[in-house]
């Protein structure tokens, strides 16, 4: 934050008048974190105290029962429903990504992009309607874990798409030439050169994908249905119990242990989530330094 | 032309993209085919929502079968989503740019001078912000009903009653705010040493060269952060069910007046439509999905053509 | 090139954990039952899983709380075995399903609460046509003549009125707005009755989401009025809120107690048709409270095999009996069924093949 000084008095007003800018710029900015980071903390503070004085041992060791057990299987629930759709959804995410990011400067790439986007905006529970009529009604499915799956693979695949191709983006396009110089295939470029100068970004995405899929509840309402029990393997004509329809279902009971249920799920979607973040930031960072 | 494998691999994956946003419009065309027939253009214009009475003999009009009294109007929830989203994104723009600037050349410096015991301050707060978007709607929801309701109306509104399009709002900028802000903070990062050393070099003020040189070349991030966060306003659902009032069959009048968006009146009406014998609800429900389909859709052109030009300028160094 | 690795490694690790957990569920078969639907039944539901799973250990009970159309719907469509409803099966969708049956499980009723600073204390006389006033706009303060006439010695604020309604479907907007409906043939004229109706246009009406965001929002408006389920009383209590006394058929004003809404039970055993489809709303009986109903199992009498119609007739049944103890039914303020109505649900039990 230096300031210029000059010994003319008409620079040394607008150096005043630039300086003055920039301070009150910078108190702007750091309020707006401010504003992003109060209401956060409230809310977080919020779940953290109900939560953690909802957490007991029987909330891992046992399934729900009523309102009343633990949440074992909601948490296994999730576990499986996101690793399903992250399945699914990062190889045609990324790839997306980065067929659109390298080669996509032409017609055909402005056009997947654009419905790419259009299909960001579409709300999940259009998603989940139309996943509901079309697996869990017309197919017979039933609510199941692959209808679920499928539902939040739609539903993040775009994003993944959308930020891989940013990300990509911004990596120099010298690295790309050096490489090819080198004599390297179009592949080697792509996964030893450009991918990697952009992990950060693609993870970044990977992991907005990810807390959304951990997250959602609209899609999964009417796809993957509820259970009292553990999964029972099956992928279609079962139902699976998730987090987040514990903390929207219960928070609206009258009894105070379904609220503590409530609290305890959505500190544990927090916590989950948080703890990714920070396991694949080591990761990078070990990358990195390798 | 020359066959490439690995790019004709690439083109298909990145074709089952398309492919699932035609599989969903085509699915709400189909099933919403005798809706639009029987609502025709009204269906924007009308104020009246009403399921019509789901417990008679439906009556058949113009050999299609409806409740009793069933209307279908959307003017409501059309203008109560549009309003909703655009004030969400005005209010979150700027919290997020400041946001994002501040953590990416501001807290640097302030951990310059930072004790050895601290942790570092930049991974803390960016985490803090990135938890924002994984906070459950539900969450954001509730907590706009124990502080952000009763704050507006005790504080805000003439009225005295705090639910409405303020508070949609507010609960909605502060879900879409890390979405902009992380994209954002991304490519302030990426963005080469020598950009900013020569913006130094010709005298700039720190802040002159975050406002002047660096974010106007990560513009287009800007905007593709904009786009995304807008689509997820647009669809918001729970936290705007609990926070906006629920206005049917009335417009809003001031920023105050109750409202209900399209994406949360889909899903607080499922369950009576369901129960409609004739599935002219659920068909109405389906065509308005495809409304709000038709709004993303016009929204995302807007966006193009706004970023068209900026799109041109190579931000690559 | 390593992070993605470790990534899928990492995937993969966590879908085997999970394909080993669920392989533990599978140990021993059961018979998977599923409920959903109204979510005025369901915190009774959760109440009764615990027990009834424990004394019929072959039997896995899940209970989801979706809203009573989709209960009826997806019993109808065959997703789940019980769908439960605030509402019996209308006229059409029986002539379109006859093998549908409406099952009461137990009796449930509705509070009309309110905040009036001052006088939450006061039980205020209101009516169906009052109520019908409020909600469409005709009655818009407090001071009201119609309210006034109810309510002589009381103080009454010049006020505007605030109603809330639910945004979401409800069981609770269907018992309340036939009690409307019932009452005031105006109502009845113009909005009907259903789980979502159309509601009149009112300035500074709110909608709130769920009983407990119908809690909320009166506890945090001065002046409003809201219909809260019974189940909820003894939040809405705490939250402070006053209790209406509420006009029956036969004109007195009556608050929702065990012994009101027990006459209104009794007043219609009688008339209750072998397929149980009946409105108790606005039943006759001097002390009867006029907002009560049956709450229904919606269950196909047609299961896929013998053993889950086994499982649908042992729950029911057990419902109708254990089930019926007060010691649940007291913690959500329902009612038991009476005897004759137990009666008529199990000849219609034993139809479930």
């Amino acid at each position: 934050m230096s300031v210029t000084v000059n010994n003319q008095p008409r620079f040394q007003a607008l150096a005043l008048r630039r300086a003055i800018i920039s301070h009150i710029g910078w108190i702007a900015c750091g309020l707006g974190l401010l504003l992003v980071i109060g209401p956060l903390l409230d809310i977080v503070g919020v779940v953290a105290f109900n939560g953690i004085s909802a957490f007991s041992l029987k909330l891992f060791t046992t399934t729900t029962n009523g309102t009343a057990g633990g949440l074992l299987n909601a948490i296994e629930g999730t576990l499986v429903i996101s690793a399903g759709g992250m399945l699914i959804a990062v190889p045609i995410g990324v790839g997306a990504g980065i067929y659109l990011a390298e080669y996509g400067s032409n017609k055909l790439g402005n056009t997947i992009r654009f419905l790419s986007d259009v299909l960001t905006g579409t709300p999940s529970i259009v998603l989940g309607y139309f996943s509901y009529i079309v697996f869990v009604t017309t197919l017979g499915w039933d609510f199941s874990v692959l209808a679920a799956a499928i539902t939040i693979a739609i539903l993040i695949v775009p994003y993944l798409a959308r930020i891989t191709e940013l990300a990509l983006r911004q990596v120099p396009n010298t690295m790309r030439e050096a490489g090819f110089a080198l004599g390297a295939s179009e592949p080697a470029v792509v996964f030893k050169i450009v991918l990697p100068g952009a992990i950060s970004g693609v993870v970044t995405g990977a992991l907005l994908a990810l807390a959304i899929s951990v997250g959602e509840t609209a899609p999964l309402i009417y796809t993957a249905g509820w259970s009292n029990y553990l999964w029972n393997g099956k992928l279609t004509n079962a139902p699976i119990g998730y987090l987040t329809y514990v903390i929207w279902t219960f928070i609206d009971q009258p009894d105070a242990r379904s609220h503590a249920l409530a609290f305890a799920a959505a500190f544990l979607v927090m916590l989950v989530v948080l703890a990714i973040n920070i396991g694949v930031r080591l990761i990078i960072r070990r990358t990195k330094l390798t | 032309m020359k066959i490439r494998p690995f790019r004709l691999s690439l083109l298909g994956l990145s074709l089952f993209v398309p492919a699932a946003l035609c599989a969903v419009v085509l699915f709400l065309i189909i099933y919403s085919g005798q809706a639009i027939v029987f609502n025709g253009l009204g269906f924007l214009s009308r104020i009246t929502w009403n399921l019509g009475n789901l417990y008679s003999d439906p009556v058949t009009i113009n050999g299609i079968q409806i409740p009793l009294g069933a209307n279908y109007g959307i003017l409501v929830f059309i203008i109560g989503t549009l309003a909703s989203s655009l004030i969400a994104i005005l209010i979150a723009v700027p919290l997020s740019v400041g946001a994002a600037i501040f953590l990416a050349e501001a807290v640097p410096e302030l951990e310059r001078s930072r004790p050895r015991w601290m942790p570092p301050i930049r991974p803390a707060l960016s985490m803090l912000v990135e938890l924002v978007a994984v906070v459950p709607s539900v969450v954001f929801g509730l907590w706009g009903v124990a502080v952000l309701v009763p704050f507006i109306g005790k504080y805000l509104a003439p009225s005295g009653n705090g639910y409405g399009l303020l508070a949609a709002s507010i609960v909605l900028a502060l879900m879409i705010t890390p979405i902009i802000a992380t994209t954002l903070l991304d490519s302030l990062m990426q963005i080469g040493k020598e950009n900013r050393e020569s913006a130094f070099a010709l005298g700039a003020t720190h802040f002159e060269v975050v406002s002047k040189v660096m974010l106007p070349m990560v513009r287009t991030t800007l905007i593709g952060g904009i786009v995304l966060a807008l689509g997820r306003a647009l669809g918001e659902t729970m936290a705007v069910l609990m926070v906006s009032g629920g206005a049917i069959n009335i417009l809003p009048t001031s920023i105050f007046s109750p409202v209900s968006t399209i994406a949360s009146f889909i899903v607080s009406q499922l369950d009576s439509a369901e129960s409609d014998p004739t599935n002219m609800a659920v068909r109405s429900l389906a065509e308005i999905a495809l409304v709000l389909f038709v709004i993303t859709l016009a929204v995302n052109a807007t966006a193009k053509l706004l970023t068209s030009g900026a799109l041109s300028v190579r931000n690559r160094k | 090139m390593k992070l993605s690795t470790k990534l899928r490694n990492s995937g993969a690790a966590a879908l085997a954990l999970a394909v080993a957990l669920g392989a533990a569920g599978t140990a021993h078969a059961a018979t998977t039952l599923v409920e959903t639907g109204s979510s005025l039944l369901y915190p009774l539901f959760n109440l009764w899983v615990p027990d009834f799973t424990a004394a019929n250990p072959g039997i896995q009970l899940t209970t989801t709380s979706t809203g009573s159309g989709a209960g009826i719907a997806q019993s109808i469509k065959g997703l789940v075995q019980i769908g439960a409803s605030d509402a019996y099966l209308s006229d059409g969708i029986v002539k379109k399903n006859p093998g549908m049956l409406s099952i009461p499980l137990a009796i449930s009723a509705q509070a009309i609460n309110f905040n009036l600073p001052g006088l939450n204390d006061k039980n205020i006389k209101l009516s169906g046509p009052i109520l019908a006033g409020i909600y469409s706009g005709k009655i818009t303060m407090w001071n009201d003549k119609a309210i006034k006439a109810a309510n002589p010695g009381v103080k009454l604020p010049a006020h505007v009125i605030i109603p809330i309604h639910r945004v979401d479907g409800s069981g609770d907007t269907f018992i309340f707005t036939q009690y409307l409906s019932d009452s005031t043939p105006a109502w009845a004229h113009t909005v009907d009755y259903g789980t979502a109706v159309s509601w009149p246009a009112v300035t500074g009406g709110i909608g709130a989401n769920g009983n407990s965001g119908m809690v909320s929002a009166a506890a945090a408006n001065p002046y409003s009025i809201a219909y809260i389920g019974v189940s909820f009383s003894d939040q809405a209590a705490k939250a402070g809120l006053g209790v209406a006394k509420l006009k029956n058929a036969d004109g007195n004003y009556e608050l929702p107690t065990a012994a009101t809404v027990g006459t209104a039970a009794n007043s219609i055993v009688t008339q209750t048709p072998p397929d149980e489809r009946i409105s108790m709303v606005f039943a006759h009986g001097a002390n009867a409270y006029p907002i009560a109903n049956y709450e229904y199992a919606i269950i196909n009498t047609a299961q896929p095999n013998a053993e889950t119609a086994t499982a649908v007739k042992t729950f029911l049944n057990w419902a109708l009996t254990s089930g019926n103890d007060m010691k649940y039914l007291s913690q959500v303020h329902f009612l038991p069924l009476p005897a004759a109505i137990v009666t008529l649900s199990k000849t219609q039990i034993a139809k479930i093949h």
